[in-house]
């Protein structure tokens, strides 16, 4: 039984009602604006954030194209290294004391892991960072044990860079290191690049990088919000590309012959440091670019401590210098053959005249000194026996015009456009250089020019690449490294034909006359390389060459074994085989004294090692 | 029966309808969150309670309201000495103190306050004569009605709960007429306490949130790790449903766990993020129609009891609603608040049941006599 008291008036309430409506109607309205702000003018940012959110991109690194040699031996590769990445914001707290422990890291390496860690940007948290590079077997198989209970941790499987020939002919070949920012600045394409990528960092590694890089790729998981990985479970809406593979790079095939590299690696054991160049006479590829010694590639790449580069730089025997392209040399006697080209060519001698060689001449007060006393000898004698005082009195008449001009048209002076690594251009004096340099022009300085002495400086390229040419018959080509480039399905996509520098114009019987000189220098009881010569098999024709050495400084800082460094360089350079030749060389023993008895042996071996086996494979 | 005649007659079946949608869609909502997670069941608990739920509502309905009146300050000093009761039986779940155990269930004491608040207050103005202008002076005992309770759910902290009484008194008190000093002093009190409750009653965590909101609304990118993930997480999922959603069970942010509490708390933009524009619209006006449906019942209420639950009723829905919403669209800084009738949870459905029951009893009673 309820009663109230008294009928409450409820009139008062009555106006409030519809402010009330009023008011709801529009917080209501604000809400659902709201709503179809983000919902509909907000959709493709918002649809983007989450599919960022359940997607994770797995790098997919592209294979770097493999470079092999002429006959198809690999000489760069690549091999399998594993390394470790971490997404820091699924990172749980004990997740670091786990990965040490696994890792076996030391504890000082596990404050430091955590302190690279601690100092990331927020931004920066949810972006794959790089925790470990090419770890060993045994941590890839405690990681991978425990990959399922660590969501943050991810295994990339990263192609290295491997060089089966370990270190020779590592300058041309060149390595591979981490891109620096002016890299990730200066790259064309940016997106190709990120940091921690490795770039050819020097010789052919560096000039191919583009063909050999190929572009990478990745794949797409979908995760949950702690990164674990759900397979199979991709939700319809998620658009985005989930796998694309990546490219390999293109294989380069190349002139270079590495037997014919171990060759001379076995040829020079005896010779701290020297350099030898073989080239093919009629296309200019170059068979072999050998210097000594050489740096470590696997060295280099991973980065070299300041003690270890100190090292390097200090070593006497200069390993980070490439000695067939990038250092020069006085020729020595191996440039007689320009001298007498010179003089051949513009009718300034005739190549029957004799002199005589008293074993030396006197120009004003100054005696300069040959070798020996050679009796009377004409050109051909002269380049036999390799006579100075015949070439000082053909100097005299020739004039340093007219040797600098044949000179430049064997292309000393410039760069033979090998087009790997710095070239040095070389260098020759010029009458106005002398007089610049040294008051006033004197008739000595020709004489030392006509036997290569003086001034003249060259590479070992630049001076195979002039023997290719007298042998060839006259026609000087750019020399080349590569022969040709393959697609990654192995179809080529470019051939190297040969290229014709220049043709030096000398005529046919002046290169006739300085070929067989040359044949002799070695097969003639006189010559200068007698005593290297081949006794049976393949015939080889070249001059010898002893070039001094000047303007060392501070010797008395140095060890006991200084003398050494005092020594002269040796020379070889010619072709073979003698009478049909095939291919010409240059080879350089630095401090190996007389070139007769330093370089010519290592030549002739070496062509005689080559040679033999062609003819054994036939 | 006269009684029984009456309710069949009278029923409210726009209410029932509309209450019964968005509890329908609730559970398939949540279904929908927890479908593949470890409480994949949850759906199932929520049918018990909705049942329980409904049976409470027609409970409530059935008995004249009249009695609630009579026994209000009962009901209301029920509840209080059940808030008192969990600062002495009370679980602490993530650093507040807001639950009771009662063998395998746990019930929030704060959620039935909120209706023993609603019937205090209605019998206070039921039987405060006076009409027109309201001084400072006649806030006084209402305000000790909202003040006892409201101090208790601060002091476990329950800071969302809190702010909902306040607003229930606040909205209820609108019905009455306050004199222009009296509501120029109010609002000058308002903006006195605002740096004390910032400086002094607000828990850092609390602060975080707010100084985080306040970044996103100024359009610098919060820190998205810690208090604005939350915030920033439930408008991916939102935004990325658009006009039509992913589809049932198809909401990513969802499924991939990226939303936080996402059956209590965060179900809306589960629900926006598989049915789209849509189905959040559809939704939306479920709510809007059922507000402006209480305050229908209000207007016809046959006296001042029955048109003050209707209205405290309402406001409950609209404050929780509307707080819910402009926290999970990043209009407002995030609190813990459930969606009515939506959000998963046994005393929050309870309470808001047993406001419907008395919503549906002032509306059936209108022209008893």
């Amino acid at each position: 039984m309820i009663t109230l008291s008294q009928r409450r008036e409820v009139g008062e309430f009555r106006k409030r009602y519809r402010w009330m409506a009023l008011f709801v109607v529009l917080v209501f309205a604000g809400i659902i604006v709201r709503v179809a702000q983000v919902q509909l003018f907000q959709r493709d940012r918002w649809s983007g954030i989450a599919q960022q959110n359940i997607t994770k991109t797995l790098e997919l690194p592209a294979t770097r194209g493999i470079i092999r040699d002429v006959e198809g031996r690999v000489v760069a590769s690549n091999r399998p290294s594993y390394d470790v990445y971490a997404t820091p914001r699924l990172l749980q707290s004990d997740d670091l004391g786990r990965i040490a422990s696994l890792m076996g890291l030391t504890d000082a390496d596990k404050v430091a892991l955590a302190a690279r860690i601690e100092q990331l940007p927020a931004e920066r948290r949810t972006h794959q960072i790089q925790l470990f590079r090419d770890i060993d077997r045994d941590q890839l198989a405690a990681i991978e044990t425990h990959l399922a209970e660590l969501p943050a941790l991810d295994i990339v499987t990263v192609p290295l860079r491997d060089y089966p020939y370990a270190t020779l002919g590592a300058h041309l070949i060149g390595y591979l290191n981490e891109v620096n920012e002016a890299d990730l600045r200066n790259a064309a394409d940016p997106s190709r690049y990120r940091p921690g990528d490795r770039i050819g960092r020097n010789g052919l590694e560096k000039r191919y990088e583009s063909l050999l890089r190929g572009s990478r790729g990745f794949r797409r998981v979908v995760v949950d919000a702690r990164g674990r990985a759900l397979e199979g479970a991709t939700p319809d809406s998620l658009d985005v590309e989930m796998l694309r593979r990546p490219v390999p790079g293109d294989d380069i095939q190349l002139t270079l012959d590495m037997r014919l590299m171990e060759a001379f690696d076995r040829a020079f054991r005896d010779h701290p440091s020297g350099a030898a160049v073989v080239v093919d006479i009629h296309t200019g590829a170059v068979r072999a670019l050998y210097s000594k010694p050489v740096y470590d590639p696997n060295e280099m790449s991973s980065g070299l401590s300041t003690r270890r580069y100190a090292e390097l730089t200090g070593d006497p025997f200069r390993p980070l210098i490439d000695k067939t392209i990038y250092e020069t040399y006085f020729p020595g006697s191996t440039f007689k053959v320009i001298t007498a080209l010179a003089s051949l060519q513009d009718g300034v001698v005739d190549p029957a005249q004799r002199v005589e060689c008293t074993g030396f001449i006197k120009i004003g007060r100054q005696k300069f000194r040959c070798s020996k006393r050679h009796e009377w000898v004409d050109l051909y004698d002269s380049i036999v026996q390799s006579c100075n005082v015949y070439f000082w009195e053909l100097a005299e008449e020739v004039g340093i015009e007219r040797i600098n001009r044949v000179a430049h048209t064997f292309g000393f002076a410039e760069r033979t456009g090998i087009g790997v690594n710095s070239e040095a251009k070389g260098f020759l004096a010029t009458r106005e250089w002398y007089q610049e340099h040294y008051g006033a022009f004197r008739i000595g300085y020709t004489l030392n020019t006509a036997i290569g002495q003086g001034n003249t400086r060259l590479t070992v390229l630049q001076l195979a690449m002039a023997y290719a040419a007298i042998a060839n018959g006259g026609t000087l080509y750019i020399p080349q490294v590569v022969q040709n480039v393959r697609a990654p399905d192995g179809s080529l996509s470019e051939t190297f034909q040969p290229h014709v520098r220049r043709e030096t114009g000398i005529a046919a019987q002046h290169l006739d006359l300085i070929r067989s000189s040359l044949v002799d220098v070695v097969q003639t009881e006189d010559g200068t390389a007698y005593k290297a010569r081949n006794r049976e098999g393949v015939l080889v024709a070249g001059k010898t060459g002893t070039a001094q050495v000047v303007g060392r400084k501070g010797r008395s800082e140095e060890s006991p074994s200084a003398w050494y460094l005092d020594r002269s360089h040796g020379w070889f350079a010619g072709f073979a085989p003698a009478h049909e030749p095939e291919v010409a060389f240059a080879v350089l023993v630095e401090h190996g004294g007389s070139g007769g008895a330093s370089a010519a042996p290592i030549a002739t071996a070496v062509m005689q090692e080559y040679f033999g086996e062609l003819h054994e494979e036939e | 029966m006269a009684i029984g005649r009456t309710i069949r007659d009278e029923f409210d079946w726009p209410l029932f309808i509309s209450v019964s949608t968005i509890a329908l869609f609730g559970v398939l909502n949540l279904y929908s969150a927890t479908d593949g997670g470890t409480t994949s069941d949850a759906y199932i608990q929520q049918l018990y309670w909705l049942v329980l739920g409904f049976g409470v509502a027609a409970l409530t309905a059935a008995i004249d309201y009249r009695h609630f009146e009579r026994y209000g300050w009962l009901v209301y000093g029920a509840c209080v000495l059940a808030l008192i009761l969990v600062f002495v039986l009370g679980k602490s779940v993530r650093g507040s103190t807001r639950w009771i155990a009662i063998g395998e269930f746990s019930l929030q004491p704060s959620e039935l306050m909120k209706i023993g608040l609603i019937i205090a207050l209605a019998k206070y103005l039921h039987h405060d004569t006076k009409t027109g202008g309201r001084t400072l002076v006649d806030l006084v005992i209402p305000g000790l009605i909202l003040a006892l309770p409201m101090g208790l759910v601060l002091l476990q902290p329950d800071l969302g709960t809190a702010m909902i009484l306040a607003f229930i008194f606040a909205s209820v008190m609108m019905l009455t007429q306050l004199k222009l000093r009296s509501m120029v002093t109010l609002l000058a009190t308002f903006v006195v306490s605002a740096p004390v409750t910032w400086f002094y009653l607000l828990k850092d965590y609390q602060k975080e949130r707010i100084t985080a909101f306040w970044n996103r609304l100024g359009g610098t990118e919060a820190d998205l790790l810690d208090s604005g993930w939350h915030a920033h997480q439930s408008l991916v999922a939102i935004g990325s449903g658009g006009l039509t959603g992913k589809g049932f069970t198809q909401g990513t942010q969802t499924r991939f766990r990226f939303l936080p509490d996402q059956h209590t708390d965060f179900p809306f933009p589960v629900w926006a993020e598989e049915h789209g524009f849509l189905g959040a619209l559809l939704l939306i006006c479920l709510y809007l129609f059922l507000v402006l449906w209480s305050l229908r019942v209000a207007s016809q209420a046959k006296d001042r009891f029955g048109a003050v639950v209707a209205v405290g009723v309402g406001a409950m829905l609209f404050w929780q609603t509307v707080v819910n919403l402009g926290m999970v669209c990043g209009l407002l800084p995030v609190v813990g608040m459930t969606l009515p009738l939506f959000s998963y949870g046994g005393s929050s459905l309870l309470s808001t049941m047993l406001g419907l029951g008395l919503l549906m009893n002032v509306s059936m009673r209108r022209f008893s006599h």
